[in-house]
């Protein structure tokens, strides 16, 4: 067992966990933070992916103790208070989710698209989002609500 | 800000409660070991060195299951119903952990139980299981073959049922006096349905008062205790079952798995609470597989172009043991709707449910209805195709018409209401269908294959296999309600649905409603999730249900207002007469006490009957013909849904429907190795989900309503129909792209390596490779 400590959404955090504890469990199990779901074990499915550092990472690919002093954001810390992130926001504007267990990966996926390319294409979009599974909605409504948050981005709302 | 529906908000900021999100203070956790072999006696079984293991609290195997009394899995047809020469179904056993022997790979042999999941899995690995091993069968083909290997003692030949619907003679009679006979097979191949949400559970004990609780994703409670408390023997009043946020269903999770009943048992054996949350291998080997179907098609037409006749003769993969709704599909839905949307003299299906080495197989979106209606409309238009018959004017001709309504098939399927004709012409405008040709010119120009399809069809929702569909309304002590039903939700959006139709029909705004679905502690039946039903069902009932508070609080109001109940009148949320009123949440709030139960709770209940939901998609296809590589340049669909209710959230359903059927046409396929039985596509790296970038995001879609009056709510029913649509439709579009250059039947899934072969075999690919 090791003691990890990092920043999640915000604040300092410390936990004893396995060596071999993944990041994703770490977070689940030691931090409470259910909101970050695991739906595959091949990295494939992107239902897990959070921010590190600044980059979305998909946080069943690593283990807690490589995160060790990371600044780390999960789907909990997105919202300020009570106003969402422009990306959930669109998520739930375009209908862009349906059971929802997809979705917080989807969204931090789709932030980090933003971040990285404000004004995409349908092309960047989907690119993009490549690493993340959804079953429900066929993506056609999960595409429109990433056009739909660059938007609202954009027009600094 | 208007978020599209209630559930969202949680499921956006990660605050939803899916089953492995539940916890319980001193849990233990399980871990399923499985069979590695697709066919194998167990020689022996030692899992002492797992019990010795540091954290391990106890392994189970068929013998705790055994001595607890379990009985079989539930699956395989009703009782009530009869193969041919009034022949019942052949069942075998099908224990919750494996006996002696194993039918396929990732069949459960044994639970681990330990104090974390790591642990338990660890030790998993110490269990001593000597197989010896016996040839396997995974196609049905291998299954019917001379000599084939014996899956079951006492079902010799692997065959479990024979079933036949419809009339043999009368369709020879039609064929004999046919002008044009086509014919087709087609295999709708074997699919893992994969919900993004795998399975979980956490079973809890309460010694006090001996009672259960399991905290499980479900499309229904029903379905579930009931088949829970068959097989455990645990009565269903003991037992609670708790599914708030579930991660997706699409049919697989409307009856229970063996992780479930062991951890239950467990539960009360340990007093602790016993977790399992299965991986996604767990989900690739262990859930009910979907699809697997052989369908084979003749049809019968004139000298004047008219059907006469169809004949099938199917074959249905039932997979290692009869499970889920797999033999209700290979029946039932494959035979109800087998004429389609025409209008023919005479119908008779066969269908052969056979066992295999496999994951045995239950619904997927749709459950053999978007198969038949795939099958029915690639025969049609190979007809079409065959005759020379222009496959508009063909369909037109054909269709039951409007005034035919409501109209039974020669099966004795009673189609209530529908205009084909008008929801096809609706299509084909808005397809643009007669400017293809352009189109295809552009595509040549560019050097690629461009075809069109389209299906016109019909699926029947709404059958339901509880006999009513009941809720209720519960006012609490500030006067808020909440309405109850017992079918689950997974992304559908019951609780947007039910409380806006609820608040609209009396007339109130939604504030202080709230909606639980599958409540044990209600004693409310009805059927689960699935058949495109909920809407029309459920949502009849909670109509029923929100007359009945206007009939319960009616005599409160007549007092209120001092006069007598037959002057009092309701509308808008009010109750008045003589020029006063009273609102309805006013008098709920002054009538409401901790004390005692609210003088308008209520039930409400009914049955609505089977609806055909139909449609006609449209879709065009393009291949590169040098790499094989095919993309979906178009789709266009128009649907009759009956009234619709949500709009937002119908057009996500068909999206979602839309894509599945694209993800069967052009990729998935779970795939076993047919000399050892092992399967080849137990991870999202070999079995191809379809993405964002592979879909037809510019899809296009209307409604077209013909409203039926079998339910309260004129709705007929969504949830399969996008699947249903898009299997023929894409399908004809591929060969409409492919037979010109010689390809005259290609099986799903069409991917790029299939066709680059086929292409390379055929003369008209090589002319086309050449050009490009």
């Amino acid at each position: 067992m090791s003691k990890i400590e990092m920043t999640v959404n915000g604040k300092t955090v410390a936990g004893e966990a396995e060596d071999r504890t993944l990041l994703v469990n770490f977070l689940r199990d030691n931090l409470g933070l259910t909101g970050t779901h695991v739906g595959c074990d091949t990295s494939q499915c992107g239902c897990c992916t959070i921010h590190l550092n600044g980059d979305a990472i998909k946080s069943c690919t690593m283990l807690a103790i490589q995160a060790e002093g990371a600044d780390i954001v999960t789907i909990e810390g997105m919202a300020k208070g009570e106003k969402l992130h422009p990306v959930q926001q669109a998520f739930t504007e375009c209908h862009g989710l349906q059971c929802g267990f997809c979705t917080p990966g989807m969204i931090m996926t789709s932030a980090a698209i933003l971040k990285q390319t404000p004004n995409p294409t349908e092309h960047d979009i989907v690119k993009g989002l490549h690493g993340n599974l959804c079953r429900c909605t066929g993506y056609v409504n999960i595409v429109k609500s990433v056009k739909r948050a660059a938007e609202i981005i954009n027009s600094g709302a | 800000m208007q978020p599209s529906r209630r559930e969202d908000l949680r499921l956006i900021q990660g605050t939803g409660h899916y089953t492995a999100d539940w916890n319980q203070p001193g849990q233990l956790y399980g871990y399923v070991l499985r069979s590695p072999e697709a066919h194998a006696d167990i020689v022996s079984l030692n899992v002492e060195p797992a019990r010795a293991f540091p954290g391990v609290v106890k392994v189970m195997t068929f013998a705790d299951v055994e001595a607890a009394g379990f009985k079989s899995l539930v699956g395989g047809v009703a009782p009530n119903v009869k193969g041919v020469g009034d022949s019942a179904m052949k069942k075998p056993f099908y224990p919750v952990l494996a006996d002696k022997k194993v039918q396929y790979v990732g069949q459960a042999v044994a639970y681990v139980i330990a104090e974390t999941a790591a642990i338990a899995q660890d030790a998993s690995e110490a269990i001593e299981i000597e197989y010896s091993q016996l040839p396997p069968t995974v196609t049905v083909e291998d299954s019917l073959a001379d000599g084939a290997p014996q899956l079951h003692a006492d079902i010799p030949g692997n065959v479990g049922f024979v079933y036949e619907r419809g009339d043999a003679a009368a369709v020879d009679e039609q064929f004999k006096r046919a002008k044009y006979t086509s014919k087709i097979h087609l295999e709708s191949q074997r699919l893992i349905v994969n919900p993004m949400e795998p399975r979980a559970c956490l079973a809890v004990y309460h010694a006090d008062e001996d009672r259960y609780t399991l905290y499980s994703s479900s499309q229904g409670i029903v379905n579930m205790r009931n088949q829970v408390s068959t097989v455990t023997g645990i009565p269903q009043a003991k037992l609670e079952i708790i599914a708030d946020d579930v991660g997706g269903s699409f049919g697989i999770r409307s009856t229970p798995y063996p992780e479930y009943m062991v951890s239950l048992l467990a539960a009360k054996q340990l007093g602790k609470p016993i977790k399992w949350v299965g991986t996604r291998t767990d989900s690739f080997l262990s859930d009910y597989h979907g699809r697997a179907l052989e369908l084979n098609g003749e049809i019968a037409i004139d000298e004047n172009g008219r059907f006469l006749a169809f004949r099938w003769d199917d074959r249905v993969d039932l997979g290692g043991y009869a499970g889920g709704n797999g033999a209700f599909i290979g029946t039932n839905n494959l035979t109800i709707t087998c004429g389609g949307v025409y209008d023919v003299a005479a119908l008779y299906a066969r269908t052969r449910l056979i066992y295999t080495n496999t994951t045995p197989i239950s619904a997927y979106r749709g459950a053999g209805r978007p198969d038949i209606a795939f099958a029915i409309e690639r025969l049609v238009d190979q007809a079409c195709h065959d005759h020379g018959l222009d496959p508009v004017e063909t369909r037109r001709k054909n269709f039951v018409k409007a005034a035919q309504m409501p109209y039974k098939t020669p099966l004795g399927t009673t189609y209530d209401c529908g205009d084909f004709a008008a929801v096809m012409d609706d299509a084909l405008a808005q397809a643009d269908w007669a400017g293809f040709a352009g189109r295809k010119a552009a595509s040549e120009k560019a050097g690629k294959l461009r075809g069109i399809g389209f299906a016109t069809f019909l699926e029947a929702s709404g059958g339901g296999n509880t006999p009513s569909d009941q809720t209720a309304a519960r006012f609490d002590a500030k006067g808020d309600v909440t309405i109850y039903c017992a079918a689950g939700a997974s992304g559908q959006g019951h609780e947007t649905t039910f409380i806006s139709l609820f608040a609209k029909e009396l007339g109130i705004t939604e504030d202080g409603i709230g909606y639980r679905a599958s409540d044990s502690n209600m004693a409310v039946v009805g059927n689960g999730t699935g058949g495109s039903r909920t809407l029309l069902g459920q949502g009849s009932s909670f109509k029923l249900l929100a007359q009945k508070v206007i009939e319960k609080a009616t005599p409160h109001a007549a007092e209120a207002l001092g006069v007598t109940a037959d002057a009092v009148s309701y509308a808008g949320g009010s109750f008045s007469a003589g020029g006063k009123s009273v609102g309805l949440r006013e008098l709920a709030k002054k009538l409401a006490s901790a004390a005692a139960a609210h003088p308008f709770d209520c039930g409400a209940e009914g049955t609505f009957g089977v609806t055909f939901p139909n449609g006609c998609h449209v879709a065009e296809v393009e291949f590169d013909p040098v790499t094989g590589v095919a993309e979906i340049a178009s789709y266009a669909a128009v649907d009759d849904l009956g009234n619709v209710m949500q709009p937002t959230l119908v057009l996500g359903q068909v999206h979602g429907g839309v894509v599945q059927g694209a993800g069967q046409v052009f990729g998935e396929h779970a795939v076993y190795d047919r000399e050892s039985g092992q399967f080849l596509t137990a991870s999202f790296m070999d079995y191809t989900m379809p993405r964002a970038a592979t879909v037809p995001l510019a899809m296009k879609w209307r409604g077209h309503a013909v409203p039926t009056k079998t339910n309260l709510l004129g709705a007929k029913g969504v949830g399969e129909s996008g699947c249903s649509g898009s299997l023929p439709a894409l399908m004809n579009a591929v060969m409409n792209a492919l037979r010109p250059m010689g390809i005259d039947n290609m099986q799903m899934p069409i991917t790029a390596a299939k066709v680059w072969q086929a292409l390379q075999a055929s003369e008209g690919g090589a002319a086309v490779r050449k050009a490009a």
